[in-house]
């Protein structure tokens, strides 16, 4: 392993060993709610022993690029946040329309398995795109085998929000824009 | 505020009714695992938000508010798990045109 990369990796460590260790102990404080020094330091030194014995579990390899290496904790986490407003708002909308599917006597359903590549290197953001795919209701992630994604789609219009006849969806654009992958390398491939 | 609680309690109550009933009437196992996936998630995420607003700004609804997050990462999860079994042991999807 060269030294240069090696350098990078404990950078990434630092910062998720940092951010675990902040809401392991953010967590504490919420749950305890006790602000004496007793129950502050119990939890301090919880988080310490807990980010420290985890740490080996928390590698994850990324898929595309098997030499790079990704910490579970480390990711653009205010990219991220930001990103949830718009997934809430899709949920709300998607759910307003299932509902109508349901509550619709005629039942206009057509289940429909869709499949799709998203290429991207971060684990953490296939993560993040399959468990949206799944909020979103209309569509289930079923399966992801590296990059190919299997999804069950409720009704047509679920599946054409996912793989729009031109160009790529909204969620996988602004997936790969909160881990900063290159849209450039990715391409949708529809099958029925 | 108890108005606004009371907003969303009842649409919490609503999405949860949606998501029994569409368990009822789809017809297989994908298309039932939407209904109770998805509007449950959301139906119990506005009753505890609901429940977090009537409580006002204290501890407690934060805590609440720990578990409206939990909900939202853990339900996907758990729906991806199931569809993912049902499909490697083997159950076909129902379509239209096989009815």
């Amino acid at each position: 392993m060269s030294s240069k990369r090696s350098k990078e990796i404990t950078a990434s460590e630092l910062r998720h060993s940092f951010v675990l260790f902040i809401l392991l102990f953010a967590f504490w404080v919420i749950l305890s709610g006790h602000l004496d020094l007793k129950h502050l330091s119990i939890g301090f030194v919880s988080a310490v022993v807990i980010t420290i014995i985890t740490r080996p579990l928390m590698h994850m390899s990324s898929t595309s690029e098997p030499q790079k290496t990704y910490f579970a904790f480390d990711f653009p986490y205010f990219r991220y946040i930001a990103y949830w407003p718009w997934l809430l708002w899709q949920i709300v909308k998607a759910n307003i329309e299932i509902a109508l599917v349901i509550l619709n006597p005629n039942l206009p359903i057509n289940p429909q398995i869709i499949t799709f590549r998203k290429k991207m290197s971060n684990p953490h953001a296939h993560v993040v795109l399959a468990n949206s795919i799944t909020l979103t209701p209309g569509t289930v992630t079923v399966d992801v085998k590296d990059d190919l994604y299997l999804v069950h789609a409720l009704t047509d219009s679920a599946a054409k929000g996912l793989v729009p006849e031109d160009g790529e969806a909204e969620m996988l654009t602004k997936v790969s824009s909160v881990f900063g992958e290159e849209c450039a390398r990715t391409g949708s491939e529809v099958s029925a | 505020m108890a108005i606004v609680a009371i907003i969303f309690l009842l649409g919490g109550f609503f999405f949860t009714f949606v998501a029994a009933l569409g368990v009822i009437r789809l017809p297989d196992f994908y298309s039932r695992l939407h209904a109770s996936g998805k509007c449950e998630t959301l139906g119990m995420v506005l009753s505890f938000l609901g429940l977090a607003i009537y409580e006002g700004f204290t501890l407690t609804a934060l805590k609440l508010f720990f578990i409206v997050i939990f909900i939202f990462i853990a339900n996907p999860t758990g729906t991806h798990i199931l569809s993912r079994a049902a499909y490697r042991s083997g159950i076909k999807p129902w379509t239209r045109k096989g009815e």
